[in-house]
């Protein structure tokens, strides 16, 4: 009888404390490649050199970031591509979804398939492909505008086409992402809604303004957040394209954050504007919510 | 209860292997950090790591026979990384304090400084491994840029780019056109709507309007350099402003309000369109000669070499318009034995020599034009010795231009003044002005 209290307690502590043991390598992970890169990037931008010529200098990173025009130019780059491509990219996904969530359960296999492929094209495959199809003379696009007798159109080389031509790449490469989100939350609508709302009267259009969109309202508030998030840190594609140009049309805020860190070794002012990209995208993300995930009484 | 207990050691045992495995992961993260510190060492035998791009990498490569056997102990990993992938690379691995680096790196004239001057200790001092008893082997006016403010030599010349002037010979006879009468180039601009009337859908030179790819800056440049001028001064100041660079700028907008200038725009714009015969002038240096002999071997028998027109009347008609070097990391472990590789292949002319005839890198090393080979008459381009051209420029001498360890900022307020001329029309003493403006306040130097 007295042996069996201390075993029972044994088994006890190891017992609690396995949860901790198995998330310690997912935490040690979190740490070492998450944590301490925030933390080191904040302290590297309160400094200015390189090196052993590193120093600390306060605050004039930010000061210099405030003052410098070609930090707005690419903020207002960026910010223009956000407010056009957003809503036309969800537009086009709840299309997408809708589409593919009426046709037949085989072909809605295949279709979800085509639309996602998109999305795990590799980046450097889709910079190759489109600088092809937007080649000015001898590309596909301008060809099939020549066929429909409009004029050719420089993609990559004219400042307003450009930003055009990145809004259709960012569409192309993540609207069948968003379109599979949406899909998943429309096979969740109870579909005696639907039934009812037709009882009632209801057309198509007022079955979906009052019945999938207040259900699809969670998923919709996570889709705009997640998208507004991508596109602010958007880097890839005027990477791949147009390297900012022409004439820094395209010249995004991470584009910009590269260029200092890696082709002018200044990485104190790299992590400075990181981190005044982190602040927008925090109080962007901030006012979406509270916009859009508060009202959930209709 | 036993299963319980069981299952319980079970998970226990599950979760100490992750984690052990997770920590010496970690563990070997950090020691591999540890071990190769940014002090290196003096080691002079093993391998070493040589990074250098497309035809220089087999240049190199060309070489390394002959060392090995003249330095049995030491073997040579020469590594094509690619242009402008190294700088990334070389980057990075500098602001790491030297790891991953390897051994030689072939850097050139545009970037040395920036390395120099951003991460000190991050390059090997060479003088210290001997390289000063080869100050005046090299061409005059080199030996200033391989040296920091110390003094020391943090690299060797290796190739030299004096200017040229290429141009299709075909084409020219066909327009009536004699392009060796160029005194300057408004010579060139005058001579315009006859090329145009004479040869439609042909430009005389092609550049990147606007920029897509990276920046298209060295007809510019070598504009400046005709000048004796560039971005910076000797004493480091801004001279993106001063006359001698609106005079360059206004010459391509004179171009291109003629309609001479092709656009290069797209991925290997520029090859495209020489390869379909739109373009009839390399303005380019001596790299050009290997360049389009290989590239466009069906146009063999149609260029030519000239000296290139000066931007003044009376102006200079030469000038060494880029270098490479080889440097050695500040935290390789093989220091003499990276120095014998770079000393075996930089200062003897046999060296030298074998790495042109491998991949066409022009040396720097006035000894090693003695070699027959710069003398031969060149078939590609109809016979005409354009070595011997480039090599009698090199003999006029030149003056030393100042890359300074703020190009690269440089590079791209020029280049997006350039795009301003080009796409927007904008006056190039406006665009200049103001981008010499802008990289004052970004680097703080002052405004020559």
């Amino acid at each position: 009888m007295a042996a069996s209290p201390p075993r029972a307690r044994k088994k006890h502590i190891r017992a609690s404390m396995v949860p901790y043991l198995l998330l310690l390598p997912a935490l040690a992970l979190f740490a070492v490649f998450k944590a301490y890169p925030v933390v080191a990037s904040f302290w590297i931008s309160l400094t200015t050199g390189s090196g052993a010529l590193r120093h600390f200098t306060g605050f004039s990173n930010y000061q210099r970031l405030v003052n410098d025009p070609l930090f707005w130019t690419s903020l207002q780059n960026t910010g223009i591509i956000l407010v056009i491509q957003v809503p036309i990219m969800l537009g086009l996904a709840i299309l997408l979804a809708l589409g593919i969530n009426s046709i037949h359960v085989r072909l809605k296999a295949i279709w979800r398939l085509g639309v996602f492929m998109p999305s795990v094209t590799g980046l450097v495959a889709t910079g190759i492909i489109f600088s092809f199809l937007l080649n000015k003379d001898q590309g596909a696009l301008n060809w099939l505008l020549s066929l429909m007798g409009l004029p050719a159109v420089d993609w990559l080389g004219d400042p307003s086409w450009a930003r055009v031509a990145i809004v259709l790449v960012l569409t192309w490469h993540y609207t069948g992402y968003y379109a599979v989100i949406y899909l998943a939350g429309l096979q969740g609508v109870p579909k005696e809604l639907y039934e009812a709302a037709m009882v009632d009267g209801a057309g198509a259009i007022r079955r979906f303004t009052s019945v999938t969109i207040p259900h699809l309202r969670p998923i919709l508030l996570f889709t705009v957040v997640l998208s507004t998030i991508g596109t602010l840190q958007l880097f890839d594609e005027p990477y791949v394209l147009t390297r900012g140009g022409p004439d820094n049309a395209t010249m995004t805020v991470s584009m910009y954050l590269y260029n200092n860190g890696f082709s002018y070794f200044d990485s104190g002012y790299a992590s400075a504007i990181a981190y005044a990209l982190t602040l927008i995208v925090v109080v962007l993300g901030a006012i979406q919510m509270k916009f859009m995930g508060g009202n959930n009484e209709d | 209860m036993e299963n319980f207990s069981r299952r319980s050691i079970l998970r226990l045992g599950g979760a100490s292997v992750l984690s052990v495995a997770a920590m010496s992961a970690l563990a070997a993260c950090g020691s591999g950090q540890a071990g190769a510190g940014s002090e290196g060492g003096n080691g002079a035998t093993g391998t070493i790591t040589v990074w250098s791009w497309t035809s220089a990498a087999t240049a190199l490569r060309g070489v390394v026979p002959a060392f090995e056997k003249a330095n049995p102990g030491i073997k040579v990993d020469v590594q094509d990384v690619g242009n402008p992938a190294i700088w990334d690379k070389i980057t990075v691995g500098m602001a790491a304090g030297g790891q991953g680096l390897a051994d030689v790196m072939h850097i050139g004239c545009d970037y040395l400084p920036g390395y120099m001057e951003k991460f000190p200790g991050g390059l090997a001092n060479l003088s210290t491994l001997g390289a000063d008893k080869y100050k005046d082997s090299f061409v005059k006016g080199l030996w200033p840029t391989v040296t920091g403010k110390d003094g020391a030599a943090y690299g060797l010349p290796w190739e030299v780019n004096p200017l040229g002037f290429f141009y299709r010979e075909d084409l020219f006879k066909k327009a009536g056109i004699d392009p060796t009468a160029f005194q300057t180039w408004d010579d060139v601009v005058k001579a315009g709507p006859a090329l145009k009337a004479a040869l439609p859908g042909v430009s005389l030179i092609a550049i990147d309007k606007p920029a897509s790819a990276s920046p298209d800056l060295d007809f510019f440049q070598s504009l400046l350099q005709l000048q004796g001028s560039f971005y910076f001064n000797l004493q480091g100041e801004i001279t993106i402003g001063s006359p001698e660079s609106i005079r360059a700028m206004t010459v391509i907008k004179d171009l291109n309000d003629a309609g001479l200038v092709g656009d290069a725009a797209g991925d290997h714009g520029w090859s495209r369109l020489v390869g379909a015969s739109k373009v009839a002038v390399a303005p380019y240096p001596a790299w050009a000669a290997d360049y389009l002999a290989t590239k466009f071997p069906d146009q063999s028998g149609k260029w030519r070499l000239t000296e290139p027109p000066a931007v003044t009347a009376g102006g200079r008609r030469t000038a060494i318009v880029n270098t490479t070097n080889l440097a050695i990391a500040g935290s390789s472990q093989k220091k003499v034995a990276a120095w014998k590789f770079v000393e075996y292949a930089l200062t003897r002319p046999d060296s030298m020599n074998l790495m042109f005839k491998a991949g066409g890198v022009f040396p720097a090393l006035p000894a090693a034009y003695a070699d027959p080979i710069y003398s031969q008459n060149e078939k590609f381009y109809g016979g005409q010795p354009v070595l011997k051209t480039f090599t009698e420029l090199l003999d006029k001498g030149s003056v030393g231009t100042n890359y300074s360890g703020d190009y690269a900022r440089a590079l791209k307020l020029v280049s997006d003044a350039q795009v301003k001329v080009f796409l927007k029309q904008a006056d190039p003493a406006t665009v200049l002005a103001d981008a010499a403006k802008q990289l004052a306040q970004q680097t703080g130097r002052k405004i020559a």
